[in-house]
């Protein structure tokens, strides 16, 4: 297996042979990534290949200042949150004032399998799931989900506040149909 | 909290085979249309080599052109046109000018009535003497006519005795002195129009 660096120099130099092994070596990490910000397979699907396409294109742009990784998943995000925007016009909502959700109500997502956990966020409506994505998941400040989705940090914040809000009733909800069951 | 973060963060799932075909088929077409534009850039070139060759043949004609005339102008005034290198026979031939110039001088000043003579005499030489040439007051070199060379001679040194020359000299000094406009004895118009003033007071 080639190293980072000669991947990332076959890609530049057009080496389709590069190119394969370099989708090989991310693609699966960018299609979680795509999942978690798309509302549906053929959205996720899209922004992977518009993803790629555009690392392909940014490669010689990359000046090795941090993770080339955290490098790759700022591009599909970017991209995500692009795709997502050309869907939907996401309005600053005003900033009410949410019941704040602390982290630790949802302490109850740890206990489930990824795959889960995946459901229940892809359950939240597209704006507060890519808010939640990007602050809880990538650790993104709300400045820079600000800038990176046009909206104010206020909204930002608001966003969040609800997607907790709608997560810990879902969670809720789940188990109490649980405790039903048994 | 932390534990279903990094469970996302760090969660993979491969992609459906058909985006990587999709995504090498566009890269295909990137790859040709880059391919493309290099043939529109290759053609962009050979115009552009074709307007600098144009342009620097051009030049050439111009620094040709420029050149003839040059030296044209070179050969009407042939102390531009000595080469650096030989500086050493320059000196030679100033001091050989300088050296003829005071021996045409003193000849002239023991025989001035055969001044045409020797001067015709010297022009047979490789250094042409039609003018002598003689440091004016500010050092600047001056040709004149021997004639005048030997006015100027007489005026400086008093030799050889001249009571005449030296009779008509002090007093165009002293017109010279009382003149607003003072005529140089560098200028021979201004010396001729003094002699002439002269002639006409006497």
């Amino acid at each position: 297996m080639p190293s980072e660096s000669d991947l990332i120099k076959g890609c530049i130099e057009g080496d389709p042979q590069m190119q394969k092994l370099f989708y090989d070596r991310f693609s699966s990490m960018m299609y979680a990534v795509c999942l978690r910000y798309s509302d549906n397979t053929e959205d996720a699907n899209d922004v992977m290949q518009e993803g790629f396409i555009k690392v392909y294109k940014s490669l010689s742009k990359f000046r090795a200042e941090g993770s080339f990784e955290g490098w790759v998943r700022r591009i599909f995000i970017n991209t995500s949150i692009e795709h997502y925007r050309k869907k939907v016009k996401l309005y600053n909502v005003s900033e009410v004032q949410e019941n704040t959700i602390e982290d630790s109500e949802l302490n109850a997502l740890d206990s489930l399998a990824t795959k889960d956990i995946l459901n229940i966020i892809n359950e939240l409506s597209p704006g507060y799931k890519q808010v939640f994505n990007m602050h809880v998941i990538e650790g993104y400040s709300h400045k820079e989900i600000a800038e990176i989705m046009g909206i104010t940090e206020g909204t930002s914040k608001s966003q969040l506040a609800r997607a907790k809000s709608v997560l810990k009733k879902i969670i809720e909800t789940r188990i109490n149909h649980a405790k039903n069951n048994r | 909290m932390q534990d279903f973060k990094n469970k996302l963060y760090n969660y993979e799932t491969p992609p459906p085979g058909e985006i990587w075909h999709n995504i090498a088929k566009e890269l295909q077409i990137a790859e040709e249309a880059e391919d493309e534009k290099v043939v529109k850039i290759s053609t962009h070139r050979k115009s552009t080599l074709l307007f600098y060759g144009a342009t620097a043949a051009a030049s050439v004609v111009i620094i040709f052109i420029g050149s003839l005339f040059f030296n044209k102008n070179k050969h009407v005034n042939p102390a531009t046109n000595i080469p650096a290198n030989t500086n050493k026979i320059l000196a030679q031939k100033i001091k050989d000018s300088i050296n003829l110039n005071q021996r045409i001088l003193e000849s002239i000043i023991h025989n001035p009535k055969e001044k045409k003579e020797i001067i015709a005499k010297n022009q047979n030489q490789k250094i042409s003497k039609k003018y002598l040439t003689v440091a004016n007051p500010e050092g600047q070199p001056v040709k004149i006519s021997p004639k005048v060379a030997t006015l100027i001679i007489s005026a400086d040194n008093g030799f050889p005795p001249k009571p005449v020359w030296n009779k008509k000299i002090s007093k165009w000094q002293k017109i010279m002195l009382s003149s607003t406009v003072s005529p140089t004895s560098a200028n021979l118009i201004d010396l001729v129009k003094l002699a002439a003033k002269n002639d006409n007071i006497e």
